[in-house]
């Protein structure tokens, strides 16, 4: 296998990354792990003129814990950083957990965070946790920078709200919360290496046994994650039964239209969102951030 | 980065990068990747290809200390890094403990896998040396052997781990 | 169930008084247990090559002026050739050369002698997406994809066959001329009287299961380098045979044997994939003709895929007849066979699936049918265990099955079935030793079975499976009356090394080092001191190589008849030396003594090798092996045979989620047969690789085909090769064995240890559930689906996910 030819650069700040990017066009890419892209490369699925290297924007590779703001994790963090920070374990172990599911240790010390979300494959493994825990990303361009929701982030498979001239994605934001429990169960067909079947991403915030909010979020069943809102609302305000959470499971079937593919069918996998929604949210309530 | 265009327009990049301990300086298009560069540049070929997709781990290299895959990474991306390959892991002529181990704990079949399952085990002990067995399979869970079934390759590491091999 | 002779006219034993001691009349006793280098876990002879990077595999050679070279594939499964234009692709800088069929020879060629019935390259019509149309020769890797994509192949897209239970159907499409109704083969096998036995039966139950298609999926892509020189070739090659190579590339080109030389490499896996040639020897060989200058070959995983060769998916209808108490009176196998686009290796894998059904079960009614079907598909080919392992899951599901409906337990069933050694089977497998009994009865101990079999918590399962594998085919691939295996001891003219030169071919499972400690036993020497030149058809004697499991037994026998040449001559010299008898004399490590007087060193091996030398010249031993002539007459009685059967047991234990039909699978234990061990680490090790293969085919493994007959999974990830989080406990042991028919008493373990997995996963799944998943991978979803019918055909409630208010917009 070979990449197309390609010119390289490796700008050494933001500012020249983005302009950069602009000078050169759309048929220009932002390089981070290089997992996704050079995957598609030598598959013939992508043939960019330019690749624009972001190794050397080291201020993106940080995690850190901001009061006010949250945990803020640079876009470039590669899965296993995430997997691997006190900060993120500290706060929210469910990323921790859901970055150690993605791929293998190979891809996890090379891909990041930021290439994951902008390549946006509906199966990806941390969308779902981050929405779940009210995510938001910024990005930065020739014009700025502008956070969004990262709900509102995917538009559809391989597409997401980032310009492709110039912007580049810098952070993303888990804001100081409430919820008293998030967890991410992800169903591949192995233990390592797998794409998820369905991979279900629960937030809660419990007082007592009541359930105060929640936030139930699934991928690969769906275009892009979707949040199942209809499945909270009939939970949310009441105390948490094994009875509930099916009933919760069985509203999240509506909130997906999986398709049918090498990995399962569309049956198959409603009749998963049921059971993962059930459990991730029985884990969240009783466990945590786990 | 400074390029050189050839005939056809296709630009040339100077890569520095230290491989085992030693300073390389290569000339490669932007398309070279660190596997070719290792196996054919610098004709380190215990680097094996098995995928080029980054599923199955014979490609991989310890750069800055970390298992990654070779195939998936533009020699360019490891300009200024340092690389371990399988060549690097015995020193002096004096096997490490693991390659060792993989010796006698009958971890090796056809050896295609074995470099990579060597430099994946070498840094997960290196992060964490009396790892118990869910994490050494977990640390080698994206590198593929379809001739062990890992039983061997689990044990040994486990042994290289435990000290019941000295290098 | 009397059998008082089998076809050969040898008596047999009672099958209901099993005899456990060796006795085999004629053939010689077991040898003395006391052995100095075999039965010890050596460390491989390539370890240390193996751990430093330094073994060099056919992709890591290069030579002077070497170019790169690729084969263009169809993308169509089933379409005629219009034109073929490469004047572009011969324009791009770097190009040496591009061929088409016009450029190599048309003789059509196959590892099956029985058809013939591939091209180099295809001339009118491609039959599968993948075959091969042209190739190119180029200064690097990446000018070759270039140029591939350059050549311009004009197709009219034909009907393609996809489906092999309509290949036979009166208006399918034709995939050759020459084999109407897409017949590839058909074999149609009678023994005894099974419509009898199913009228005598008390019980008869029919059931049907389907296989599915997998891949070798060796780490090492195919490469091979072809370097043409003054009208000889030479061919580096990531081979299982050297010498099928050799053969099959000197008749392609019209050369003589004596003028191409295959050199195997250091392998990185076969299984059965890298037993015949792959297209890439023949398009190299013409291309280094072409360009005189060597070029190499080689398959990206997506290619390898394509060129496939993996196992034959098949469509299998068992049908047996037992008295009330579970002896089986009958068997009727029925099978369909999904061969793909060419025979590859096929016609001897259809006689393999039914012929080694009558290996662990004793029964004197059998019949076999089969249909191997052509399919717009890649060609499929022998997969460790050949064709047996999916037939064998079929058996050992069905036979439980039976077991269920009579109320007798598993073990007891197969205990009461079980071979007994010094038999014959109804298609006349003369079986000398066989200990199918202790293999259950200890997998039945070490795993517990007693204790867990009904007494599992919900969810938990326990299931058993046996098989039987084949110590080396009884005939070679093609006719010929060459020997099956031949050795070459050469003793260094100061004693202190010796080189054993084998044909013999190591792809990993470790050929080199037990013949090694085989010859070293042999002479009398140690394994420390031997080097070991193989699968080099130039400097090593000829051997076929490594398939059907036969390098341990036959190799061994050459190597051992070589080894002991060696010490003859080195004891007579001996003799001389010390004026001693040379027959009242022994070598043990190196250290010669008299035979009464073991304590006392009289001189060493160096020293009487190095007097032999300055004497008489090299000191040398030479082997050869050819079986005795095995098997029954009837059409198809070869396939099959063997000098020697092994056997096996295996029982897995598995807890099923109830929810998603997730299988977790805890332990697996294997219980061999193997005969004489020579090296127990590299056994064992055998088994847990045999064993892992076979639990991928049976829980993950699956090449799967869109609707055009492309592969949708073509990459080691989508085809989930399973990874060393998804590996169970493994627990190998084996019984104490020896087979007169084989040096030291050895058997074979490589691939038998494939064929109880499938079938022992899908028992205890049923035992688990009380569910029959009857066709493979048994996946999460079908396991899920199966649960879901079994609990509404038991009256439960199930909720329909599909019926759901749906609150999304597509």
């Amino acid at each position: 296998m070979y990449l197309p030819d390609f010119d390289y650069y490796a700008p050494e700040s933001l500012a020249e990354a983005t302009a950069l990017l602009v000078e050169l066009g759309p048929a220009a890419k932002p390089l981070a792990g290089g997992t996704d892209i050079l995957v598609k490369m030598k598959n013939g699925l992508a043939s960019p003129s330019a690749l624009v290297s972001l190794k050397n924007l080291t201020e993106l590779r940080d995690i850190r814990w901001e009061p006010g703001r949250g945990l803020v994790i640079g876009a470039l963090a590669t899965h296993n950083q995430i997997r691997d920070s006190e900060v993120v374990q500290q706060h929210f172990l469910s990323i921790s957990q859901a970055a150690h599911q993605l791929a293998n240790n190979q891809i996890r010390n090379r891909g990041t965070i930021g290439g994951n979300l902008v390549n946006a494959i509906p199966s990806a493994d941390l969308p779902p946790i981050l929405i779940a825990l009210g995510a938001s990303v910024t990005m930065v361009g020739p014009d700025g920078a502008r956070t969004v929701p990262l709900e509102s982030f995917f538009t559809g498979p391989s597409c997401c709200v980032i310009e492709p001239e110039g912007e580049i994605l810098t952070e993303i934001v888990i804001p100081e919360q409430d919820t008293t429990g998030s967890t991410y169960i992800k169903f591949g067909l192995r233990k390592s290496g797998a794409l998820a079947v369905v991979g279900v991403a629960t937030a809660v915030t419990m007082d007592g046994d009541v359930i105060r909010k929640a936030r139930i979020c699934l991928g690969a069943v769906y275009k892009v994650p979707v949040l199942a809102e209809e499945a909270a609302k009939v939970i949310e305000g009441k105390t948490w039964s094994d009875e509930l959470l099916e009933q919760a499971g069985r509203t999240a079937v509506g909130c997906c239209l999986p398709i049918s593919d090498i990995r399962g069918s569309d049956e198959y996998r409603r009749d998963l969102v049921r059971v993962f929604t059930r459990r991730a949210l029985k884990r969240a309530i009783t466990q945590g951030h786990v | 980065m400074q390029a050189i265009a050839d005939k056809q327009g296709v630009k040339r990049y100077l890569v520095d990068v230290t491989v085992n301990g030693d300073d390389y300086s290569v000339v490669v298009k932007a398309n070279t990747l660190l596997v070719n560069l290792l196996r054919d540049e610098i004709d380190l070929t215990g680097t094996k290809k098995g995928c080029e997709l980054g599923d199955c781990g014979s490609c991989t290299v310890l750069l800055d200390g970390k298992p990654v895959d070779a195939c998936l990474v533009l020699a360019l991306e490891a300009d200024g890094c340092d690389v371990i390959t399988i060549e690097g892991v015995a020193q002096h002529g004096e096997l490490d403990k693991l390659q060792r181990s993989f010796a006698d704990n009958a971890a090796i079949q056809c050896g295609y896998c074995t470099p990579g399952m060597i430099l994946s085990a070498k840094a997960l002990l290196t992060r964490n040396p009396k790892p118990t067995e869910p994490e050494v399979r977990a640390a080698i869970s994206g590198n593929l052997c379809r001739c062990t079934g890992y039983v061997n390759i689990v044990k040994a590491v486990m042994a290289a781990a435990s000290g019941e091999v000295t290098a | 169930m009397s059998q008082p002779t089998n076809a050969a006219g040898q008596p047999q034993n009672d099958p209901k008084l099993p005899p456990r001691e060796y006795t085999h009349p004629g053939l010689p006793e077991p040898e003395n247990k006391d052995y100095a280098v075999i039965g010890k876990s050596k460390p491989k002879i390539d370890a240390r090559e193996k751990v430093t990077g330094q073994a060099r595999y056919t992709a890591d050679l290069k030579f002077p002026n070497m170019l790169y070279g690729k084969i263009l594939t169809s993308p169509y499964a089933h379409a005629r050739i219009l034109s073929i234009d490469t004047s572009e692709a011969e324009k791009l800088p770097g190009v040496k050369a591009v061929i088409t069929h016009k450029d190599v020879p048309t003789l059509k060629y196959g590892i099956s002698p029985a058809r013939w019935d591939e091209n180099i390259f295809c001339s009118e019509t491609v039959k599968f997406v993948g075959d091969k149309v042209a190739a190119v020769a180029c200064i690097d890797e990446e000018t070759c994809y270039k140029a591939l994509k350059a050549i311009k192949v004009d197709y009219e897209v034909l009907p393609a066959v996809l489906d092999p239970l309509h290949a036979m159907d009166e208006d399918a499409p034709q995939i050759h001329p020459e084999y109407p109704r897409n017949n590839n083969t058909e074999i149609h096998q009678d023994f005894g009287d099974v419509d009898a036995a199913f009228k005598q039966a008390d019980y008869v139950r029919t059931d049907f299961f389907v296989g599915n298609r997998t891949y070798q999926a060796p780490l090492e892509p195919h490469t091979a380098t072809s370097i043409w020189q003054d009208g000889k070739l030479t061919v580096y090659s990531s081979t299982q045979s050297p010498h099928y190579f050799q053969y099959y590339i000197a008749r392609e080109f019209g050369l003589p044997m004596g003028d191409v030389r295959v050199i195997k490499t250091y392998v990185g896996g076969g299984f059965g994939g890298k037993l015949e040639p792959t297209g890439l020897e023949f398009a190299g060989a013409a291309l280094s003709k072409i360009t005189g200058r060597p070029v190499k070959m080689f398959y990206d995983r997506a290619e390898m895929f394509a060129h496939n060769r993996g196992r034959h998916r098949q469509y299998m209808k068992l049908t047996t007849g037992v008295d009330k108490e579970g002896m089986i009176l009958g068997v009727h196998a029925d099978f369909i066979m999904d061969g793909g686009a060419y025979t590859s290796l096929g016609i001897a894998s259809a006689y393999y699936a039914g012929a080694m059904l009558t290996l662990t079960y004793e029964f004197d009614n059998y019949r076999f049918d089969m249909h191997r079907v052509y399919t717009n598909l890649p060609a499929c080919g022998a997969q460790r265990g050949h064709g047996a392992p999916q037939p064998r899951y079929a058996f050992e599901a069905h036979l439980d099955n039976i077991a269920k409906d009579l109320g007798i337990d598993p073990i007891e069933i197969r205990l009461k079935n079980a071979r007994r050694p010094n038999t014959v089977t109804p298609n006349d497998y003369v079986v000398n030793s066989c200990e199918m009994v202790a293999c259950l009865e200890k997998a039945r101990d070490v795993s517990g079975w007693r204790d867990k079999k009904g007494h599992l918590p919900p969810g938990r399962g326990i299931g058993i499976a046996t098989g039987s594998f084949v110590s080396g085919a009884g005939y070679p691939i093609y006719r010929t009356d060459l020997p099956q295996a031949s050795a070459m001891i050469k003793v260094g003219e100061d004693g202190t090394a010796a080189t054993l030169y084998t044909g013999a071919t190591d792809i990993g499972q470790g050929s080199d080092t037990i013949l090694c400690q085989m010859a070293a036993e042999a002479m009398g020497y140690t394994y420390e001191q031997m080097k070991i030149v193989a699968a080099d058809t130039e400097t090593t004697p000829h051997d076929f190589g490594a398939y059907a499991s036969r390098q341990t037994l036959m190799s061994g026998a050459a190597v051992k008849q070589a080894g002991e040449e060696v010490k003859t001559q080195l004891l007579e010299t001996a003799g001389q030396m010390l004026d001693f008898p040379p027959e009242q004399l022994e070598v043990r490590l190196g250290k010669i003594f008299a035979k009464d007087n073991p304590d006392t060193i009289l001189t060493t091996f160096e020293d009487v090798a190095r007097t032999f030398f300055v004497r008489k010249g090299p000191l040398t031993g030479r082997g050869s092996y050819a079986p005795p002539k095995l098997g029954g007459k009837f059409k198809g009685a070869p396939v099959g045979t063997s000098p020697a059967y092994s056997f096996a047991a295996q029982v897995s234990e598995v807890e099923i989620d109830q929810e998603t039909g997730e299988v977790a699978v805890l332990d697996v234990w294997d219980v061999h047969d193997c005969g004489q061990v020579i090296n127990p680490a590299l056994l064992h090790a055998q088994v847990h690789g045999a064993l892992y293969m076979g639990m991928g085919e049976a829980i993950w493994e699956e090449v799967r085909f869109d609707k055009n007959g492309k592969i949708a999974n073509p990459t080691l990830g989508e085809y989930r090769l399973p990874t060393a989080l998804d590996m169970p406990r493994v627990h190998s042991s084996l019984v104490p064995s020896y087979e007169p028919a084989g040096p030291w008493g050895v058997k074979e373990v490589g691939e038998g240890a494939t064929l109880p997995t499938m079938g022992c996963f899908r028992n205890a799944i049923f035992d688990a559930m009380g569910v029959s998943v009857n066709s493979l991978p048994l996946t999460p979803e079908k396991v899920w689906s199966a649960l879901r019918e079994k609990r509404k055909a038991d009256g439960e409630e199930v909720w329909d996910p599909m019926t759901c208010e749906c609150y999304l917009e597509d």
